[in-house]
């Protein structure tokens, strides 16, 4: 143990702790709180990966950008006050054992793809190398991303924006 | 000198991304609340984008600028959640503008 594993221990404990709170904190703006830590421990996890580029990408969209969009929407929709806020009759038992077994299904794929412990990775940072990757080979794919990210926004301003005809017409239907 | 045992250890990632898959899936399936089930998701998606990095471990022999594949979907995964809560605080904030709820057992108008 040095202290890139326990960097890397506390990560991860610290991802999966702050996970649970949102799966199962009743008060869904704790929830959001708490995944804003375990997208942080996710972006610690990347930076002991030595994925340097993807880190500051998860702190600076999911961190920055998700989670406001998150809090935006509790704080536009709900109020936070009503007691339908917390979802207090919710149905565990059937999730919880379809996902048990799904979770062991996982570990014992993970557990039968033994892998050997790489010696000594080099870990390289990753900026230059997938600035190029993403100009050649995947160039393609890239700008598909960025079409796709153009309508999602287009069609999220559509849906998000009131019906024109019902404010024309003083909001009769 | 690079000692370290479990940060180099492939399976602790895969394990750790398992984890928070699961309890993803468990968040989606048991709320409530569409942004609870929202936010479900984005751990599910979070926890492949870390499987997706992690598998860089193997690689590191084979070096420098060959093998990022791994990265490039994860950034690619990363966007595709962005444009996800773009179009999911759209439809939350129209439903709620219709039904004043978020529930989503209220969500019957496509039902047919």
């Amino acid at each position: 143990m040095n202290a890139l594993d326990i960097f890397a221990f506390s990560a991860g404990l610290l991802a999966v702790l702050t996970a649970s709170l949102v799966a199962f904190h009743p008060n869904i703006l704790y929830a959001a709180i708490s995944l804003t830590f375990s997208l942080l421990s996710v972006a610690g996890l990347y930076a002991v990966l030595g994925a340097d580029f993807i880190a500051a990408v998860q702190l600076i969209i999911y961190v920055g950008g998700i989670i406001i969009v998150i809090l935006f929407a509790i704080m536009m929709s709900e109020n936070i006050y009503r007691v339908r806020f917390l979802d207090g009759a919710r149905k565990y038992m059937a999730p919880l054992v379809f996902c048990a077994a799904l979770f062991l299904l996982l570990l014992k794929m993970i557990v039968a793809y033994v892998v050997p412990l790489v010696p000594n990775p080099q870990r390289i940072p990753l900026s230059e190398p997938i600035g190029v990757a993403l100009s050649t080979i995947y160039a393609l794919p890239f700008e598909y991303v960025a079409v796709l990210l153009l309508f999602g926004l287009v069609g999220a301003v559509i849906v998000a924006r009131p019906n024109y005809k019902e404010h024309k017409q003083g909001g009769k239907k | 000198m690079n000692t370290a045992t479990l940060a180099n250890n492939l399976n602790f990632y895969l394990v750790i991304s398992a984890i928070l898959f699961v309890l993803g899936v468990v968040c989606a399936l048991s709320r409530k609340n569409i942004i609870g089930i929202f936010m479900g998701v984005e751990l599910v998606l979070n926890a492949a984008a870390l499987n997706f990095v992690a598998v860089r471990l193997l690689h590191q022999k084979a070096a420098a600028s060959a093998h990022q594949d791994g990265a490039v979907f994860a950034l690619f995964i990363i966007v595709l959640a962005a444009i996800e809560a773009a179009v999911a605080l759209a439809i939350v904030l129209r439903m709620f503008g219709m039904k004043r709820s978020i529930d989503p057992d209220r969500m019957t108008k496509l039902r047919g």
